[in-house]
C-alpha cells in the first residue's frame, strides 16, 4: 500500500504545482521499477571482448609499425640504389661549375666596385659646384618668383570667370 | 576498510593496461547500461548487445576521457551514442506491455520478504503500469527520466550527457512527469 500513497502523494503534488515535491514523491515511486539484470556472464564476456579488443589494436599497431619500418628500409635502399650514379654526377657537376664560376665573380665584382668609385667622384664634383652660397640663393629666388607667379595667375583667372559671370 | 577506487582511477588504470580496472570498470556500469539502453528498444538481449558495443566504444576512446569531468556523464554520453546509431537504423517507437515482458522486463523487483500477496501484486501492477507509461512517453523526455529517476543523476549532469541547457531538461523532466501522471491517471491510477 506505501507505493499506491506514494503515488497519491507524487499525482497530488504534480497536481498543485509543488515541482520538488512531485519530484521527490516521483523519485520514490520510479525506484520500485525493476532494474533489468543483465545476465550473470554479462560482466565476463564483455570484460573478454574489451581484452581481446586491446589486444587485436595493440596487434594491428605493432604490425603496422613493423611494416613502416620495413617500408621506410626499402624505400631507403631502392632510392639510394637508384639514385647513387646521378646523385655523384650532380655533385661533380656542380664543383666544377662552383670552381670555374668563381675567378668569373671576383673579376666583375672589382669592375663594378671601380665603376661605383667613378660614379661617387663625379657626384662628388656636381654637388661641389652647385652647392655654393650664392648659387642656393638664387635657386630660391627663382622658386619664389615661380610662385609669386603662379599666385597671380590664379587671381586673375578667378577676376577674369566672375566678370564674365556678371555679363 | 579501503575504500573503493574511483571511476577516474579505474579508468587511469584501465588505460594503463590493466585487466582488473577494466573489468571492474564493466562490473560497475553492466546494470546501469543495460538498464539505460533497455529504456529505448524494449528488448533484453539487444540491449545487452548494445551495452557490450558501448563498453568497446567507452575503452576505446578512454584516451579522450576527461579526468576532470565525471565519469558517469561521459560514460552515458558514449553508450548514448551507440543506442542512437542503432536506433537510427531500426527505428523503434513506443511498445506495449506485452512486448515489454516480452523482451525481458520481470515485474516488479519489490521486497517480497515484507509484503503481503495483495501488496506484492498490486505493486507488480503499478510497476508494470509505470514501465508502460515511461514506455509511451516520446523519447527525449523517457532519456531524461530514466537518467534522473534511474540513474539518480543531477540536471547539470544530464544537461552535459545531452548536450542540452539545464533549463531544457528541467523542462523536459517536469513535461514528462505530467504525460505520466495523465496516463497512469487515465488507466485508473489516480486517487481513490
Amino acid at each position: 500500500m506505501q507505493d499506491r500513497e506514494q503515488l497519491e502523494r507524487w499525482l497530488a503534488s504534480e497536481a498543485a504545482g509543488q515541482e520538488d515535491a512531485a519530484d521527490a514523491a516521483f523519485a520514490h515511486l520510479f525506484a520500485a521499477v525493476p532494474k533489468v539484470e543483465p545476465r550473470a556472464e554479462f560482466v565476463e564476456l564483455t570484460a573478454a571482448r574489451v581484452w581481446a579488443e586491446r589486444a587485436r589494436r595493440r596487434r594491428f599497431a605493432v604490425l603496422g609499425w613493423a611494416a613502416a619500418v620495413v617500408i621506410a628500409a626499402a624505400g631507403s635502399l631502392a632510392g639510394y640504389a637508384a639514385a647513387a650514379p646521378a646523385g655523384a654526377w650532380a655533385i661533380k657537376t656542380g664543383i666544377q661549375l662552383m670552381s670555374h664560376a668563381m675567378p668569373w665573380l671576383f673579376a666583375y665584382a672589382t669592375e663594378a666596385m671601380n665603376l661605383w668609385w667613378v660614379a661617387a667622384r663625379v657626384g662628388n664634383h656636381l654637388a661641389l659646384a652647385i652647392a655654393t652660397p650664392p648659387r642656393a640663393a638664387g635657386l630660391v629666388a627663382v622658386e619664389l618668383v615661380g610662385i609669386f607667379a603662379f599666385f597671380a595667375l590664379q587671381r586673375l583667372v578667378r577676376w577674369e570667370l566672375r566678370g564674365e559671370a556678371h555679363v | 576498510m579501503s575504500v573503493p577506487p574511483s571511476d577516474a582511477e579505474l579508468a587511469k588504470e584501465a588505460l594503463a593496461g590493466s585487466d582488473a580496472a577494466s573489468r571492474a570498470l564493466v562490473a560497475r556500469y553492466a546494470t546501469p547500461a543495460v538498464n539505460f539502453v533497455f529504456r529505448f528498444v524494449h528488448d533484453r538481449a539487444l540491449a545487452e548487445d548494445l551495452a557490450q558495443e558501448g563498453f568497446l566504444r567507452v575503452f576505446q576512446r578512454l584516451n579522450t576521457y576527461d579526468p576532470e569531468r565525471k565519469f558517469s556523464s561521459w560514460f552515458f554520453q558514449v553508450v548514448r551514442n551507440v543506442t542512437i546509431d542503432h536506433l537510427r537504423v531500426n527505428r523503434l517507437a513506443t511498445t506495449s506491455l506485452d512486448e515489454l515482458k516480452e523482451g525481458g522486463f520481470e515485474g516488479a523487483a519489490a521486497d517480497k520478504t515484507s509484503s503481503s500477496p495483495e501488496d506484492l501484486a498490486g505493486q507488480g501492477e503499478l510497476a508494470g503500469a509505470l514501465e508502460q507509461a515511461l514506455a509511451r512517453l516520446r523519447p527525449e523526455y523517457r532519456e531524461v527520466v530514466v537518467l534522473r529517476y534511474q540513474e539518480g543523476l543531477t540536471h547539470p549532469e544530464i544537461s552535459e550527457i545531452l548536450g542540452l541547457p539545464s533549463g531544457t531538461v528541467k523542462t523536459y523532466l517536469h513535461r514528462a512527469r505530467k504525460e505520466l501522471a495523465s496516463i497512469l491517471s487515465s488507466k485508473g491510477w489516480g486517487p481513490a
